[in-house]
This record gives C-alpha cells, sequence and structure tokens, in this order.
C-alpha cells in the first residue's frame, strides 16, 4: 500500500546541458547518440584537452544588481526550465526548498592575482565577483531569482553532490520542511578543476572510455540539473503530472583515501544495497544501472567489483552504463544529470550505451552496454555517483505509476 | 517531527576560546592582532591561537591539509571523547559526519592561486588541489575515525550551522545513521578578512584597540565546532540538550512557523544567533522579543561567536549552554535581513 505521504515523485526537471537546454534536447541528444566532447584549447594558456560545453547560456537582462556566476546562470536557467509549467503564485511554489550541489560555483570569478593582493584585485572589480564564491551562493541564487522563500542549502560534496542533494531534499520532504524542493547541481568548467584534474594526470586527452581496458581518465563537462521532488500527496493535490517516483536513496563513504575509491567498492556496494532496502526492492528487479563511469583507471575498477558485490545472486547480469561518455564529468552537477537521465531511460524505454566502449573490464556480473541503444521496458533504473573524499550516493527511480 | 529526539551528547570546540572538550568556561577572550600577512596598521580578529594537533590527539597527521580540516579533526576527536564513544565497539557504517562551512577550505585554495599564478595553470600542485574542495575537512574526519556513514558538507547563507544540525537530525529519524557528527566552522584568510573590509562590513574595533568588539559592524572571527548527535535512549550517556525540532528558510517572517514550533510553551531561555551584527540590537533578538515576549531570559550573542558569519550558530549553542540556567526549553532563533530566519527549539536536561 502506498503512503502518498511518504512516497517522493518527481514533477519537473530542468536541465542545461551541453545538448542545450530544457530536458527535451538531453533526451534527442542522448536517442541520437550525438557525443559533445571535442578538442579545447582555450580555457587556460597551455591546456589541450577534451571538454564538454553549454553555449547560448542566455545572459542576464542588465542592471541585475548581483554578479551570478556560470554556476549560478546554469542553476538559474535550469531551475526556470524544472518549473517552466507551474504556477508561480500558488503557496506551495513560493514556500518551496531549494538543494543545490556545487563544487565549482564562484571558483570560476576568481582570479590568480586575489592570491598576490587581495585588497587590489577587490579594488579592480574583484568585490562583486568573490560575493559568488560562498558555498551556499548557488542555491541562494536560485531562490532569489525564482523568488521562494522555503529552506535554502547547498551541497558540496565533491563529485557525488548532485545526487546527495536529491537525497537530502527527499528527507527534508519527508520532515515537512517544505512543500516542494527544487533540488539538483550545477557547475561550470573553469581553469582551477580543470588544472587540478589536470595536475592529478586524471585527463583523458581524448573522449574519455569509461569501463574499457584502455580507459585513460575522465573528460570535463558543465551544466546543470534540477528535479521539482515533492510528495505524492502533494503532487496529487496540485493534480501535476508525475515523471517519476524517487523510490529509495542512499549515502555512505568509503573511509579509505582521500582522492581514491576503496578498491573493492565496498562503501559503494552498501550505498547501492542500502538504496535498494529502503525501496524494498530487490536485485533483479533493477533494469539499468547509470554508473558513476568517469573513465579513471581507479574509478571504474571500483565500482565494477561494487556492481559485482551489490548484485551478487542476480539471476543476470545487470546491464550498466556510463553517461559520462557522451558529455563529460560535470562534477557537482553530475548526480543531478545523471538522475534527470536515469528518469529519461524510465520514461522512453532506452538503456544507453557507452561509447567508445570496445573491450570491457572484466566483470561477469555486469552487462556492459554498448553499441546500440538497448529498447525494453524500465520500471526501476539505478544512479550511482561518488566523489573525493569517499563518498557515495545511490538513487533509485521507478515510473511514474506507484 | 517523530518522538524520537537526538540528543547532544558530546561537544567539541577548536575557536578563539582554546581547543576543548565539553562545554567552555565562561571567559571574554579579546581580539588579537593579525600577524599572519602584513597587515597596513593594526587589524584584529578573534583567532585560533596556533597549537600542534597532535599534542591534542595523539598522532593526528595533519601535514598539508587546510586549517579547516585540522580543526574538523581535532573538534571531532574532542567531541567523541568528551561523549565518552568507544568507535570499535559502534558500527562505523551507520556514523555520519556532517560538516557546515561558509568559505570551505579557503587558505588552500589561495595557496593553489598562488601556485597558479607563480607557475600558470599547467604547473598547479596535485597534492594541494583535493584539499581545497568544501568537503575536505568532513571526508578526512571520515577517514580518520572510520566513519563510513553519510559524509555531508552543507552551505547555507547565514544559517549553515543550524541546517547542518538539522539535516543530521533527520539522517537519524530516517534511520540513515545511527549517529552523526555535526561540526560547523570557517578560517579566516588574508583573502577573507580583506574581502570583508573591502565590503565596508568591519567593527571600527578591528582598527582600533581601545574600542570593545561590541561596538557596530563585525569582528571576524574562526573556528570549528563539533556535537555529537545520537538518538534518545540509543545509549546511556550525558545530555547536554536534545533537538526537539528546527527549522529554516531563505524568506518569509519567521514568528508564526516559531510559534507553531513553541506550540505555547514559553522557553525558558531564548538564544539570538546573528549575521555577524551585535546581538542586543539584532533583528534576531526584536524577533524574539516579539514572539516570546520580555518574561524569557534572553542570552546575548557573544561577538566572537557573531563572527563566524554562516556558521557560528554551533559556537554560539555551546556559548548557551555553557552559561544557560540548565532545563526547560531553550529557543535558538537567528534572522538575516533578507536571507531568512533559522529556529532551533532545544530541550535542557
Amino acid at each position: 500500500m502506498t503512503d502518498i505521504h511518504k512516497t517522493i515523485v518527481v514533477t519537473g526537471i530542468g536541465v542545461v546541458s551541453p545538448y542545450g537546454i530544457g530536458l527535451a534536447s538531453l533526451q534527442a541528444g542522448l536517442l541520437s547518440g550525438k557525443c559533445c566532447l571535442e578538442p579545447t584549447r582555450d580555457l587556460y594558456p597551455g591546456f589541450a584537452g577534451t571538454t564538454a560545453r553549454v553555449s547560448g547560456l542566455p545572459l542576464l537582462p542588465k542592471g541585475s544588481g548581483s554578479h551570478y556566476s556560470r554556476s549560478d546562470r546554469l542553476a538559474m536557467e535550469a531551475a526556470r526550465d524544472a518549473v517552466a509549467n507551474f504556477d508561480r503564485e500558488e503557496v506551495s511554489f513560493m514556500e518551496s526548498g531549494v538543494v543545490m550541489a556545487n563544487t565549482v560555483a564562484g571558483l570560476s570569478e576568481i582570479d590568480p592575482r586575489i592570491a598576490q593582493d587581495p585588497a587590489a584585485w577587490y579594488r579592480h572589480g574583484g568585490l562583486l565577483r568573490a560575493a559568488s564564491y560562498p558555498v551556499a551562493r548557488v542555491a541562494a541564487s536560485v531562490a532569489e531569482n525564482l523568488g521562494i522563500s522555503g529552506p535554502s542549502c547547498a551541497v558540496s560534496v565533491a563529485c557525488a553532490s548532485g545526487a546527495m542533494a536529491i537525497a537530502l531534499a527527499a528527507n527534508m520532504l519527508l520532515d515537512g520542511a517544505a512543500p516542494m524542493i527544487l533540488a539538483g547541481g550545477s557547475d561550470a568548467l573553469c581553469p582551477f578543476t580543470l588544472s587540478g584534474f589536470n595536475s592529478l594526470q586524471a585527463l583523458d586527452p581524448g573522449p574519455c572510455r569509461p569501463f574499457d581496458r584502455n580507459r585513460k581518465g575522465l573528460n570535463l563537462g558543465e551544466g546543470s540539473a534540477v528535479l521539482v521532488l515533492e510528495t505524492l500527496a502533494g503532487a496529487m493535490a496540485r493534480r501535476a503530472n508525475v515523471l517519476a517516483v524517487l523510490r529509495g536513496w542512499a549515502m555512505t563513504n568509503d573511509a579509505s583515501h582521500p582522492t581514491a575509491p576503496q578498491k573493492q567498492g565496498d562503501g559503494l556496494a552498501v550505498c547501492m544495497s542500502r538504496a535498494m532496502e529502503m525501496a524494498e526492492v530487490g536485485a533483479d528487479e533493477i533494469g539499468y544501472v547509470n554508473a558513476h563511469g568517469t573513465g579513471t583507471p581507479l574509478n571504474d575498477i571500483a565500482e565494477a567489483n561494487a556492481f559485482q558485490t551489490a548484485f551478487r545472486g542476480r539471476s543476470h547480469p545487470v546491464p550498466v552504463s556510463s553517461t559520462k561518455s557522451y558529455f563529460g564529468h560535470c562534477l557537482g552537477a553530475a548526480g543531478a544529470l545523471e538522475a534527470a537521465i536515469a528518469i529519461i531511460a524510465i520514461r522512453c524505454g532506452a538503456l544507453f550505451p557507452t561509447l567508445r566502449l570496445t573491450d570491457p573490464i572484466e566483470s561477469p556480473g555486469v552487462d556492459w552496454l554498448r553499441g546500440e541503444i538497448r529498447r525494453q521496458p524500465l520500471p526501476l533504473a539505478m544512479s550511482v555517483s561518488a566523489g573525493f573524499g569517499g563518498s557515495n550516493a545511490v538513487l533509485l527511480f521507478g515510473s511514474g505509476c506507484p | 517531527m517523530t518522538a524520537m529526539l537526538p540528543i547532544i551528547t558530546g561537544i567539541g570546540s577548536v575557536s578563539p576560546y582554546g581547543h576543548l572538550a565539553g562545554l567552555i568556561p565562561q571567559c571574554s577572550p579579546e581580539p588579537s592582532a593579525i600577524t599572519a600577512w602584513t597587515t597596513s596598521g593594526l587589524r584584529r580578529a578573534f583567532l585560533v591561537e596556533p597549537f600542534h594537533p597532535a599534542s591534542v590527539v595523539p598522532g593526528l597527521k595533519t601535514r598539508r591539509l587546510d586549517r579547516l580540516s585540522v580543526w574538523a579533526l581535532v573538534a571531532s576527536s574532542l567531541a567523541i571523547q568528551d561523549a565518552g564513544i568507544d568507535l570499535s565497539q559502534v558500527d562505523r557504517s551507520r556514523i555520519a559526519v556532517v560538516f557546515a562551512t561558509g568559505f570551505g577550505c579557503v587558505e588552500l585554495t589561495e595557496a593553489f592561486y598562488q601556485s597558479a599564478s607563480a607557475n600558470g595553470w599547467s604547473g598547479t600542485d596535485p597534492i594541494t588541489f583535493p584539499e581545497t574542495l568544501a568537503n575536505a575537512p568532513a571526508s578526512r574526519v571520515a577517514l580518520h575515525h572510520d566513519l563510513r556513514g553519510p559524509n555531508l558538507t552543507v552551505g547555507c547563507k547565514s544559517f549553515a550551522g543550524e541546517s547542518a544540525l538539522i539535516q543530521a537530525a533527520s539522517l537519524l529519524r530516517h534511520g540513515q545513521a545511527d549517529m552523526a557528527i555535526v561540526l560547523a566552522g570557517d578560517t579566516l584568510t588574508q583573502a577573507v578578512y580583506e574581502w570583508y573590509e573591502a565590503a565596508d562590513l568591519l567593527s571600527p574595533a578591528c582598527y582600533n584597540s581601545d574600542l570593545l568588539s561590541t561596538v557596530g559592524g563585525f569582528m571576524p572571527s574562526e573556528g570549528v565546532v563539533a556535537l555529537l548527535l545520537e538518538p534518545e535512549g540509543s545509549r546511556a550517556s550525558r545530555s547536554y540538550a536534545s533537538l526537539r525540532s528546527g527549522r529554516w528558510a531563505a524568506g518569509g517572517e519567521p514568528r508564526q512557523i516559531v510559534r507553531q514550533m513553541l506550540g505555547g510553551a514559553v522557553p525558558s531561555l531564548t538564544i539570538c544567533a546573528g549575521n555577524g551584527a551585535p546581538c542586543a540590537s539584532s533583528t534576531a533578538a526584536c524577533s524574539a522579543r516579539m514572539i516570546v515576549g520580555h518574561d524569557a531570559a534572553s542570552l546575548p550573542a557573544q561577538a566572537v561567536a557573531a563572527g563566524l558569519a554562516d556558521t557560528g550558530a554551533l559556537l554560539h549553542l555551546v556559548l548557551a549552554l555553557s552559561g544557560a540556567p540548565r532545563s526547560g526549553l531553550a529557543l535558538m532563533l537567528g534572522t538575516s535581513g533578507d536571507s531568512g530566519f533559522a529556529a532551533l527549539l532545544l530541550e535542557l536536561p
């Protein structure tokens, strides 16, 4: 029996991705199999790599007063897209909350000269730009931009941030903290993070090849996704269109290494199992896993091991792909974008293959999706995220008819 | 909220009051002159005195970590010690860490920019980069104590500390963790201090040692506070306070919501948390007077707690608990102009 007050549903999805603005452009891009990764040289002097960028982000109206970072603008655009069909005068909308993930946030606005003479940099235009630096800023920008007044919170847990924002928002809804919550993530490409990942030798100079034996690293992308979450009771009262049900969620930590995942993927496997326990579903019922799948040697092997553990005893291998092969790793936005992709997969009955996966790593319990899109009914899909610092987050989505 | 009340069973802090397990002895630290960077004339703030972390937590390795991570490690260790928990006897896959910060690891972020400035973006330091991430302190706490439950870092304009406490309580309530370490803090660096200065937010007392730190404006501070949160009745343990309910919002009028939270009860203690403003005249104090009237004892904010703009609430709470009449209900209320409000309703033992 469904408890409509404890069932969390998705009633809106807004996306800004390298495919363009809107869920429809993301869906069309994935279904076409188009790869948005391309050679990039202009992000900082000396950089030569592969990234996926968002073009055509609308400019803010002049005289808006505040300085918004590119991450803020991506988030505000995705949030506006998510609620495009909502009645913004409704009390439930005006009292809604915001939980937004980011890792880059205002770093894109800061100049290295800040480290030499901060006061001078502030005097020469940096003061306003630095105001977009605080962790809370992206979430606050979304709330301000939409004029909503519920609880506003930012989540910054490296590459697991986007999924965690959705998990936290679900907890907040169960607590009655707000009638609906806009939850997601946003991150822009910027020299700071490109330089950081480059220094760690984690970047593949060409398009990444997640789960391939010959994978060389990740590519960075940018974008934002925002999901509107509410209880089924709230959605029914508003007669809202339910796009998907968030059936389960879980968060764990490896407590193993500052950057590398625990090699056996134990923490991630526990996270998957806890999400399935919450959803009261067995491993056999998961029809598709949208993996974290960065394309780094360490992540992909740990993740493959985690699938082996979490889906042990399953009657047939679990279908898995990484859609980072289409538009790279969008850091704090990745978990939210991939949640949107899991919902697209359910709604279209389409299991997206990993691009360029020709020689998959050996993992008997995993059905590595490659080649053509696989068409099949998909009642349940899992989205997996992990990040520096050992954090893991897993979301489990079901079709929109609980 | 359901009947299960999360209780605060341990406190650890690294602040201008020192590095302490448990409550903070009543005293008023003086602001210090800044010497960590060259200033043009006197610049003052409430600073954490340098100390050797391994002398507080034996064996602690902190080389090349941001001070925020170091303080989080020390404060969490002190909170665990204060709660009397033997971590080897508990399921560490069910212990959460929830960390609140306004600026994150800004010290090493500045160092990373410094290396980019000196060597170009192609010559930055790979060891520094991961430690610049805002979640580095929380993940270092997890790594040090082998805590494998949910590990979150949150930010919330003006109310990050309150938000972290409410989120941690939510994890316990929903069975996603059996115990949580809640931390909140920030460090003061040259770039942060000079940003406050350029934005004209600082108290005149920052520049003049003859003035009291409570005179106008804002006297910045730094530090990390850790609270250990457990479900009521989970084990025989001390309780500093239990969290009955908590709300925060980015806008709106707090009076109706807080009155609902109180349900007609009158708190025996009202704690006003501000966004850097002196408490007596703060909007929080005005709102509190309107909500609970003048009967309830009101504990003024201490400047040192107010000086942590987004993350001061936990230090503020510990200071209040350290000097409070210890029974009945306590309301902690923070307001911040256009940024909304946060309210925590606590039950004191």
